[in-house]
């Protein structure tokens, strides 16, 4: 069974044009794609259906078996738990430090603390920001901020983890350790689909591409299957 | 409870910070501050009706009509007088001898010139002829029917006056003031409910898009809204001491700045302990109250219209 399968999905914001057009494709479990695209072709908007921030205005999307298209709005914070998120903008929450805007996913979900405790500060440690953990997010450079939105991404061993260009503002090497903790995560059976406009990265890790243009999703390859 | 409360809160909403942080503490200071007042005015008047109806209600005044001086004559014959006395002392004596009574007296004089005095003054002629008034105090289950019938069988034309309708005036005049003071007690506690939704919706407003993040990270709405509540009970905790404690200090200046004024004026209100608590828990209780559920309800709806 796909972990994700999206069927003939059209998004519109309000009265505008449709965004994305009979979008239809199905993830497997332990699947690794990028996903590409100019500038405007609809990346972010497919990202946002998959981390249930939106939902389409026609189609079905199934996450984990469900159909999230239909569902109760109560509902969906549990599935939004098995997704972890890492925004274009980061959305770090500004008055929180490093180590709590990590923690959140883990006490939204009702880990005890001293659990919570070992992970984050050990994530934090692993990307970099070991000596950072108590810094605000606005005391941070861009590519801190990154690195703490990637840490709070996975930090609840997501089944599906969905990324918006998590390497675009941190250095190649930083970036490069990040790729390979998305591997790792991989290996362990987490779903992963990345936006990115970085052929380079493309390249070297040879993951499928799957490829948006005006809204239409034009190639999925191996590994996602075209519904 | 209240250490909980206070003790630092990690809010994952910056609630604690920005425009209006305190707002729910001065909107529930001001409701306190009125709902307290609104108590102790109905304490007061609840006493001022005690105190009245108790003063009158065991009691009975009958009053005789000076007698006339006799056709042909300017002045009342020395034996006219004596009659009268007679017959105030006759009635008066009713007390211990009539089931009814328990004791009598005849008002003396002096007293009757002072209860005339604020509307004839001090100036007044000696020979001014003045009603015989005699208080009687009525026995246990006294039956005042037959006793008013007993007496106006000595004086036929006596008035007697059980105060019946003075205490039903007094009654419903305070029990009407006391009314309207619950009744604008009612709209201030309406319009704490409208400020507090409103700045709840208002602080939503401020943090939309925190809350969309914690919705995607996957928080539900019980979740935000606890912090809401937290957010709002600590404010509304702070402000309904203040004002219970502003209202506390107003009573006590009104108390000293009225201490000279004529105690006949003013009724004596004495507070119990039952009063003191309900005086300062009442007022703390129900502000929090109010607040806590206005702000659980307004968050929950507002929470309910996103996706």
């Amino acid at each position: 069974m796909a972990l994700v399968s999206f069927s003939n999905v059209g998004l519109r914001y309000s009265t505008g044009p449709e965004i994305l057009n009979d979008v239809s494709f199905s993830l497997e479990k332990g699947s690794f794609h990028f996903l590409t695209g100019a500038s405007g072709a609809g990346k972010t908007s497919l990202l946002k259906l998959l981390y249930l921030g939106k939902r389409p205005t026609r189609g079905i999307v199934k996450m984990f078996g469900d159909d999230v298209t239909r569902m109760k709005r109560e509902e969906l914070p549990a599935v939004r738990r098995q997704i972890g998120s890492v925004f274009q903008d980061f959305r770090l929450l500004a008055h929180l430090s490093a180590y709590d805007n990590v923690a959140l996913p883990m006490r939204i979900a009702g880990v005890p603390e001293d659990h919570t405790r070992r992970n984050v500060t050990e994530l934090l440690r692993w990307v970099g920001l070991g000596e950072k953990m108590e810094a605000k997010p606005p005391t941070l450079s861009g590519g801190e901020q990154q690195r703490v939105a990637i840490a709070r991404a996975v930090i609840a061993r997501p089944k599906l983890l969905v990324a918006d260009e998590p390497t675009g503002n941190i250095d190649p090497e930083i970036g490069m350790k990040i790729l390979l903790l998305f591997e790792e995560l991989n290996k362990h059976g987490t779903t992963i689909i990345i936006a990115t406009h970085d052929a380079d990265i493309i390249r070297r890790f040879g993951h499928p591409e799957m490829k948006l243009v005006d809204g239409t999703l034009i190639m999925p390859t191996s590994g996602a299957k075209a519904a | 409870m209240a250490r909980k409360i206070f003790q630092k809160y990690q809010y994952d909403i910056a609630l604690e910070s920005g425009v209006g942080a305190n707002l729910v503490s001065w909107a529930t200071g001001l409701m306190v501050f009125f709902m307290t007042l609104a108590i102790a005015v109905n304490i007061g008047l609840a006493s001022v009706t005690d105190n009245w109806v108790e003063g009158l209600s065991g009691s009975l005044t009958v009053e005789l009509q000076p007698p006339a001086p006799a056709d042909g004559k300017e002045k009342v014959s020395e034996e006219q007088q004596k009659d009268f006395a007679a017959l105030a002392e006759k009635i008066a004596a009713l007390g211990g001898t009539h089931a009814s009574v328990s004791a009598g007296r005849v008002v003396p004089q002096a007293e009757v010139l002072k209860l005339i005095e604020p509307w004839l003054g001090t100036a007044m002629p000696a020979d001014l002829p003045l009603p015989a008034l005699i208080d009687l105090t009525l026995a246990p289950d006294a039956d005042t029917a037959a006793l008013k019938k007993d007496i106006l069988a000595i004086a036929p034309k006596a008035t007697v006056d059980t105060h019946d309708d003075t205490l039903q005036d007094v009654t419903t005049l305070v029990n009407t003031a006391r009314l309207f003071v619950m009744m604008l007690s009612g709209v201030i506690m309406l319009l704490a409910i409208v400020a507090i939704s409103g700045m709840v919706r208002a602080k939503l407003a401020i943090h939309h898009q925190e809350v969309e993040t914690l919705h995607l990270i996957g928080a539900n709405d019980e979740y935000i809204a606890r912090q809401f509540r937290h957010h709002t009970l600590k404010g509304t905790l702070k402000g309904a001491i203040a004002g219970v404690a502003a209202m506390l200090l107003t009573l006590y200046a009104i108390g000293q700045m009225t201490r000279t004024i004529d105690s006949s004026l003013l009724p004596n209100l004495h507070l119990t302990e039952k009063d003191w608590a309900l005086l300062i828990a009442a007022p703390i209780m129900a502000g929090a109250l109010i607040a806590h559920l206005t702000a659980q309800k307004t968050v929950m709806k507002a929470l309910a219209r996103l996706d």
